[in-house]
């Protein structure tokens, strides 16, 4: 039960960053919403096996109902120093886009786009 | 407490999609960042909380540094289309979406099958007290050697994309017209930045080599690593860093991350040794791969920090 809850508020998060995502004029928004869905995924996979008071998996001989799972935790720092390096390269590709195009906008780019491609 | 803490993520996440301001969405992710952190310690798992930490500073820095040349703060131009289109539409596919999958969810019982075999026999087979250590350094070393390179990949990326002169790489040197951070102004800024530095250093030290026996390890390590060369520049404004040789460094502990992984974890060179040595040979083992990790990481995000500065001296040519 408590799992199941865990589960459903992480996927209304996950579902809040798409809506901000699929609405975003501006590409900076699209990034941080990117991040947002990021840890929304993260909270989704460290909730599989929670329930109340659940101790961290540290120590030699460690009781396996009491404490966390640790393989997702594992994946998941993976997953977070991975999201970090996507994020740099995502605003690295804006700004060298903002150089060339000059704006911020989907809209806007996408009119400059045709235009340069009609000269 | 973790439901409420998650509410309060959902109530963040809907303030930051609704907010209009750049400034201010920068602003609410780092507590949204931070509010996960949290949720993340509730949930049993230090490390993941750590690595977000550390992270979400980094992501709060790197859309800064270039906050102020190239973000208009608002959206300029909102596109065609009435609020119908833009809003209302959007949102009724978001709900049937989220309706979908909710119906379709698999319900079943979590099995912690493989998480029990691992913390059963972690302590034997890989060592350490820290089974999400012995995960990502022996059970699943494929999966940080990927991870590894996918770091490799994107420093590669970030360089390709910010195209500047090679002499500037090379010397290290920057000429700046304009200095970039005002920090070094303020003396009392300056001050806590020099007592915290090498504070710093050795806490990313202390994470890297205890990374097998208490939370921690070299990708939070190697963050932390990072965060003291951010501080570095930011009281004196000097980049005088060679990143043509981190570079080059960061390509050869990658290399020496595969050649040793593989040769201790695949071709099983612990087989061959005695009892009494294999003990102290799987901690070798394990902080060496920690203290290699930390340096890639670490070397890694100076390449990318130090590129966002040199991009964003370079000026905006349109």
């Amino acid at each position: 039960m408590e799992t199941e809850l865990i589960e459903i508020l992480t996927l209304v998060l996950f579902f809040v960053g798409f809506y901000g995502l699929i609405t975003s004029t501006n590409i900076v928004k699209s990034i941080v919403f990117i991040s947002i869905l990021e840890t929304s995924v993260v909270l989704f996979f460290l909730g599989i096996g929670y329930h109340t008071g659940i101790m961290p998996p540290i120590g030699a001989d460690l009781d396996p109902t009491a404490v966390a799972d640790p393989l997702p935790q594992a994946l998941m720092i993976t997953a977070v120093v991975i999201g970090l390096t996507g994020t740099a390269v995502n605003i690295v590709m804006f700004i060298t886009l903002f150089r060339k195009y000059g704006t911020a906008s989907w809209e806007n780019l996408k009119i400059k786009n045709a235009e340069q491609d009609l000269c | 407490m973790t439901q409420i803490l998650l509410i309060f993520l959902i109530i963040m996440g809907i303030i930051t999609v609704l907010e209009r301001n750049i400034a201010r969405i920068i602003i609410y992710l780092a507590i949204f960042s931070l509010i996960a952190s949290v949720g993340y310690m509730l949930m049993g798992s230090p490390d993941v909380a750590m690595a977000e930490a550390i992270a979400s500073a980094f992501t709060v820095i790197f859309f800064i540094i270039c906050f102020e040349k190239y973000f208009s703060f608002t959206d300029a131009v909102i596109g065609s289309g009435g609020i119908a289109r833009r809003r209302i539409i959007p949102l009724i596919f978001t709900l049937v979406l989220f309706g979908a999958v909710m119906y379709f969810r698999p319900i079943s019982y979590d099995t912690m099958y493989l998480g029990d075999l691992y913390i059963a026999n972690f302590t034997y087979d890989v060592g350490g007290t820290n089974p999400v250590t012995a995960i990502y350094l022996g059970y699943r070393v494929y999966d940080t050697l990927f991870e590894a390179l996918v770091v490799v990949i994107s420093v590669v990326a970030a360089i390709h994309l910010s195209a500047f002169s090679d002499e500037q790489m090379k010397t290290g040197k920057i000429i700046t017209k304009e200095t970039h951070s005002e920090v070094h102004d303020s003396g009392l800024a300056v001050y806590a930045i020099q007592i915290i530095c090498p504070l710093m250093l050795l806490y990313g030290v202390y994470l890297v080599l205890n990374g097998h026996i208490t939370p921690g390890g070299g990708f939070q390590g190697g963050l932390a690593i990072a965060s003291f060369f951010i501080c570095r520049y930011m009281i004196y404004n000097v980049t005088d860093l060679p990143i043509s040789k981190i570079i080059r460094m960061e390509e050869i502990v990658f290399v020496s991350i595969t050649i040793f992984a593989v040769s201790i974890v695949f071709l099983g060179a612990m087989a061959y040794l005695p009892e009494h040595l294999y003990l102290n040979f799987q901690i070798g083992y394990m902080l060496i791969m920690n203290a290699l990790i930390g340096l890639k990481v670490a070397c890694g995000f100076i390449i990318l920090f130090y590129r966002y500065i040199v991009i964003e001296h370079d000026g905006v040519e349109l």
